[in-house]
C-alpha cells in the first residue's frame, strides 16, 4: 500500500499480479467491506479532516487502497483496525502533499500554567452533560477548531483514542507507536485542546459570579 | 515554561494555596493528569495525587477542566453520509479500481 501515493483520480489501472491473482469473489468481499465500514471510516475521516470534501477524498483513498490490499489481508488484526491504519497513512500522505511543512511538536512545558489564572481557566459546560453542552453551536465549533489546530499526529492520536474510543494499544498498532508514546501524545493533545477551549471560556470566579449564564453564552 | 497567556487577571486574590503556579508538586500533577483521568495510575500515586488536589484549588480546577475537555471529545458527534453519497462514493471507487461494472 505504500506505493499508492498518487492522487485517487490520476491512478493508473491496477495490473493483475501473476503470482497472486485477484480471487473472483473479491468484488463481493469488497462490497461487504465497504457496506460494513464506510460509516466508521467516514466518521474518522471527518474528525481528522474537519470538512466534508476532504473526508470523502480520504474515504475513497482508504477503500481503494483497502481493495488493493484485501487479498493480502490475513486477518491478524481486526478489519476495522486495518482500515483505520490505511486511512491514517492515507491522511498523512494527503496532508503532507498539501502543506509540505514540518509538523510542530507540542512540548509539555508550553502547557505549564504560569499564573493562577491559567490554572483556573475552565471549560464552560456549567453542570451540563457533555452531550447537552455540545448542543451549543459555539462550543461545538470551538471544539472543532481546537482539534483542527492540533498538529496532525497529535490530532490523530486524540481522535483515535478519545473520539473513536480505541485503546492505547490499538492506537499504537495503527500509528506504529508504543503505548507509552501514544499516551504522551494524547496527554499533550488534551492539554492543547483544554487550553484552546478554556481560553475562550471563563475563569472559575467569572463563572461563579455569572448566575444567569446559559450554554449559549459560551465565548461571551 | 513558556506559558504566554495571562488570562483571568486577579485570580490570586482568593486562593489559600501557597504553591507557586508552574512549580513543584503542581508540575508533577500536570504531567500525570491524563493517566489519572484514564485511571491508569498505581493506587499509591493516585492517592497521593488526590491528597494534593484536596489542598490545591488550582490543581483541582485544572483537573476538572481537563476532564471536561476529554468528556467533550468523547461526546463529539461527526456527520453521517447519506445513502446517495455512500452509493456515489462506492461507484467512484469501483470505477477507479476497474473493479466492476455499475450495479
Amino acid at each position: 500500500m505504500d506505493s499508492l501515493d498518487s492522487g485517487l483520480m490520476r491512478r493508473p489501472p491496477v495490473q493483475p499480479q501473476s503470482k497472486k491473482p485477484t480471487p473472483p469473489h473479491n468484488a463481493q468481499e469488497f462490497d461487504r467491506l465497504y457496506r460494513d465500514h464506510v460509516d466508521l471510516i467516514y466518521r474518522y475521516a471527518h474528525r481528522l479532516c474537519g470538512e466534508v470534501e476532504a473526508a470523502k477524498d480520504l474515504v475513497q483513498e482508504t477503500f481503494l487502497n483497502a481493495y488493493r490490499g484485501l487479498k493480502d489481508f490475513r486477518g491478524e488484526a481486526q478489519i476495522s483496525t486495518w482500515l483505520y491504519t490505511i486511512a491514517s497513512r492515507a491522511c498523512m500522505r494527503m496532508r503532507r502533499k498539501r502543506k509540505g511543512e514540518p509538523e510542530r511538536e507540542l512540548s509539555l512545558d508550553e502547557f505549564v500554567p504560569t499564573s493562577e489564572g491559567e490554572f483556573r481557566l475552565q471549560i464552560p459546560i456549567d453542570g451540563l452533560t457533555p452531550e447537552q453542552a455540545l448542543q451549543n453551536k459555539e462550543l461545538r465549533e470551538a471544539l472543532d477548531q481546537a482539534i483542527n489546530k492540533l498538529p496532525k499526529k497529535y490530532r490523530m492520536t486524540l481522535v483515535l483514542r478519545d473520539m473513536e474510543g480505541l485503546s492505547a494499544k490499538e492506537v499504537g498498532t495503527i500509528m506504529g507507536l508504543t503505548e507509552r508514546a501514544v499516551k504522551s501524545r494524547l496527554h499533550r493533545a488534551r492539554l492543547f485542546v483544554r487550553r484552546e477551549l478554556s481560553a475562550r471560556g471563563m475563569t472559575q470566579e467569572d463563572h461563579q459570579s455569572s448566575e444567569d449564564w446559559q450554554p449559549g453564552g459560551f465565548g461571551s | 515554561m513558556t506559558g504566554k497567556k495571562s488570562a483571568g487577571a486577579g485570580q490570586s486574590r482568593s486562593s489559600p494555596h501557597h504553591h507557586q503556579p508552574g512549580e513543584g508538586r503542581c508540575l508533577d500533577i500536570l504531567r500525570q493528569l491524563s493517566a489519572y483521568i484514564d485511571d491508569e495510575l498505581p493506587s499509591d500515586i493516585c492517592a497521593e495525587l488526590r491528597r494534593h488536589v484536596g489542598v490545591c484549588p488550582n490543581c483541582e480546577v485544572f483537573i476538572a477542566s481537563l476532564r471536561d475537555t476529554v468528556k467533550l471529545c468523547r461526546s463529539h458527534q461527526a456527520p453521517q453520509l447519506s445513502a446517495q453519497e455512500r452509493a456515489m462514493m462506492r461507484q467512484e471507487i469501483l470505477q477507479v479500481s476497474k473493479l466492476g461494472a455499475p450495479r
